[in-house]
């Protein structure tokens, strides 16, 4: 291994200080939004950026410890809000921006509720969020405007720089990471700057273990291209994070630029060296199916060493296309590598060993940690990272033989601190310093684990995770709301699209038409606010949505019922 | 064919049939289903990056570049059109 990984920094503000001495010539680049041009920096210049944002910071009365949200695209105005708040102390929250074209109303709604839970004084955002938020009729959105510090206020902020010593201690927080929570308001999970640090090395031993170190101890590999969001942890942790611990260029694109246009991400992966990138299933799946034949022609995907594919159920049928497609132009098969990881890990808990490309297997014996035990081959995720251990669990936390299919439960240093100012959440989530995932796998004889499915009632959508709930209340209030009607939401398996949502509304109209007419209308819905695009949206009896005695509704089993065709909807 | 003499038939602008066919690409219905007054996301189901693939293409097609606060005020197919009549012109 690489000589500077002997002795770790005690902190992310560390790993930058590292970055900058040891590999001055490297750094980041970050593309415009249509991909044409990059604007790059060095690690010294990363670095001192960052300190003069943390002035700036300081100087606009945030205090170390306090949460500031950042609220904008991947571009070096993220980088310079999130990376001051820390190296400041205090804790960034990064929270996904509205992008594209029209700007769904969700990410501000969001927003005002995080702000509000997390008593957030200062926000990081565009001069747009804030006239749109100024201008809203809802008081407590209109209240975001002037909580927010634009790029061009926080550089005339600027008053010299922060020195390097940064936050005192390892088991100081570093900052917070969204997540979907089960009241509606998304959850603040905590960082260490231990679990962080560790965390970040630990990803980039995993994934360059097989490399062969350069001459004079440098780093095996040139860089890192990314597309994934910088408010999502495979972004922040596994891109960011990983590029600074590993001392390693970073070539960052927008998602939304690499999702209309994927053949960019596709032909920086050629151009900058021996790289690695991670992306979720859906993002190979979208290469396969956009990239034309003359498009392809003109890629060499030779120096792409690693393809990490996590953060949803990685697809044979997805990589199986996507190494057709791609061999031709130097893409190797044993490249891709599966791995997995949750924000309340950091981000990784498995990574799968080098040069084997994607294997499947079954769960070898008949688990009862679950519901959902699928006998379907699923992907090796791999061998967790370092100091990292998996526990398979019955549901009353008991240990299952191995094999068996249960809940995957984590311990580790990357294993998070707690969800802020939600004690129950937490208490929910973490047994001791174990961490209950609420994913459903098996481990096997080597150690390696599968995941089958999950417990919690969760949608994951193009990577992105969405809790049911968010969905129906939007239906609810389309259809009158009021705990008269209800509404239910779940995923299916839309094949290479990845998981789909679907919502069940129960009504008592029982003609078609009226039926066609309010599905419609929540669908409208769903996609004008949340931005999400349900793949069914159906209209029942009342009465048919399945619940339990006390009258909870069980997804599950209105998932199942879908499936089977046995809902009978009035209208779809 | 044309012969001289006899008027040519009017045609829709070429600015916005091309418009209207790339938002027909994008959300896959056909040019002559798109209302004016469709909302983009709402009644399209052109969500974000679906809208950014568009707006590259409209880009591409028209020889424009669309400023990311101009991007975020179209909400219609006629928003669109006009904008891109103004821009093409």
């Amino acid at each position: 291994m690489t000589a500077h990984r002997r002795r770790d920094p005690a902190t992310v503000v560390g790993l930058l200080e590292r970055a900058a001495r040891d590999v001055p010539e490297r750094g980041i680049a970050v593309l415009c939004s249509r991909g044409r041009g990059a604007e790059r920096l060095t690690w010294p210049q990363v670095a001192e950026r960052a300190r003069r944002a943390a002035a700036a910071w300081a100087a606009r009365g945030v205090a170390p410890g306090e949460p500031v949200a950042v609220v904008l695209p991947t571009s070096w105005d993220f980088l310079d809000a999130w990376l001051g708040a820390m190296v400041l102390g205090a804790l960034p929250v990064a929270s996904a921006p509205s992008a594209g074209l029209v700007p769904a109303e969700a990410p501000l709604r969001k927003l005002a509720g995080v702000v509000e839970h997390l008593g957030i004084r200062h926000i990081a955002a565009g001069g747009a969020l804030r006239d749109a938020a100024a201008a809203h009729q809802d008081p407590a959105l209109a209240a975001l405007a002037a909580r927010v510090t634009t790029p061009e206020a926080l550089a005339a902020s600027a008053v010299g720089a922060v020195g390097a010593e940064g936050p005192a201690s390892p088991d100081d927080l570093a900052f917070l990471q969204l997540t979907s929570g089960s009241t509606g308001c998304p959850r603040a999970v905590e960082i260490r700057h231990r679990g962080a640090v560790h965390n970040a090395v630990a990803i980039d031993e995993a994934i360059t273990a097989a490399d062969a170190a350069s001459p004079g101890g440098a780093h095996p590999l040139d860089g890192i291209v990314s597309w994934l969001p910088l408010h999502h942890d495979m972004g922040l942790v596994g891109c960011l994070l990983v590029a600074a611990a590993a001392g390693l260029d970073l070539w960052l694109l927008r998602p939304s630029t690499f999702l209309a246009r994927p053949r960019l991400w596709l032909e920086h992966l050629g151009r900058h060296g021996e790289v690695f990138a991670h992306a979720p299933n859906f993002g190979y799946q979208l290469c396969v199916e956009r990239l034309t034949p003359d498009e392809r022609a003109r890629l060499d995907l030779s120096p792409w060493r690693w393809a990490m594919t996590g953060a949803e159920m990685v697809r044979e049928a997805t990589a199986r296309a996507f190494v057709e497609a791609f061999a031709p132009h130097g893409f190797r098969a044993e490249a891709l590598r599966p791995c997995y990881g949750l924000a309340e890990a950091t981000l990784a808990v498995t990574v799968d060993r080098a040069g084997r490309g994607l294997r499947l297997a079954s769960p070898p014996c008949c688990g009862s940690g679950g519901a959902e035990d699928e006998t379907s081959a699923v992907a090796c995720l791999g061998p967790p990272v370092r100091d990292t251990r998996l526990r398979i669990t019955a549901p009353d936390g008991r240990d299952l033989e191995a094999g068996a299919v249960g809940e995957v439960r984590v311990t580790g240093p990357g294993v998070f601190a707690g969800y802020r100012d939600d004690e129950a959440a937490t208490a929910e989530a973490l047994d001791g310093d174990e961490l209950r995932t609420g994913d459903l796998g098996f481990v096997d004889a080597r150690g390696e684990l599968h995941l089958t499915g999950r417990i919690k009632e969760l949608l994951i959508l193009r990577g992105q995770n969405v809790m049911p709930h968010e969905l129906e209340w939007v239906a609810e209030r389309v259809m009158g709301g009021g705990g008269a009607c209800r509404a239910g939401a779940f995923a299916i398996d839309a094949g290479a699209e990845g998981e789909q949502a679907v919502l069940a509304l129960e009504s008592r109209c029982v003609e078609p038409e009226t039926a066609a007419a309010l599905a419609a209308d929540v669908r409208r819905c769903v996609q004008r606010e949340l931005g999400i695009v349900p793949a069914d949206v159906i209209v029942v009896r009342r009465g048919l949505l399945p619940r339990t005695t006390s009258g909870k509704l069980q997804r599950r089993a209105l998932r199942d019922l879908y499936l089977r065709r046995a809902l009978r909807p009035l209208s779809s | 064919m044309l012969s001289s003499g006899t008027e040519p038939v009017p045609e829709p602008a070429p600015t916005e049939r091309l418009a209207r066919q790339l938002i027909a690409d994008t959300c896959g219905r056909p040019p002559a289903d798109l209302q004016p007054e469709h909302e983009l996301l709402g009644d399209l189901a052109i969500d974000s990056p679906k809208a950014l693939r568009l707006l590259m293409d409209l880009e591409d097609q028209f020889g424009i570049e669309v400023a990311d606060e101009d991007a975020a005020s179209l909400r219609t197919v006629a928003d669109v059109v006009a904008f891109v009549q103004e821009q093409a012109s």
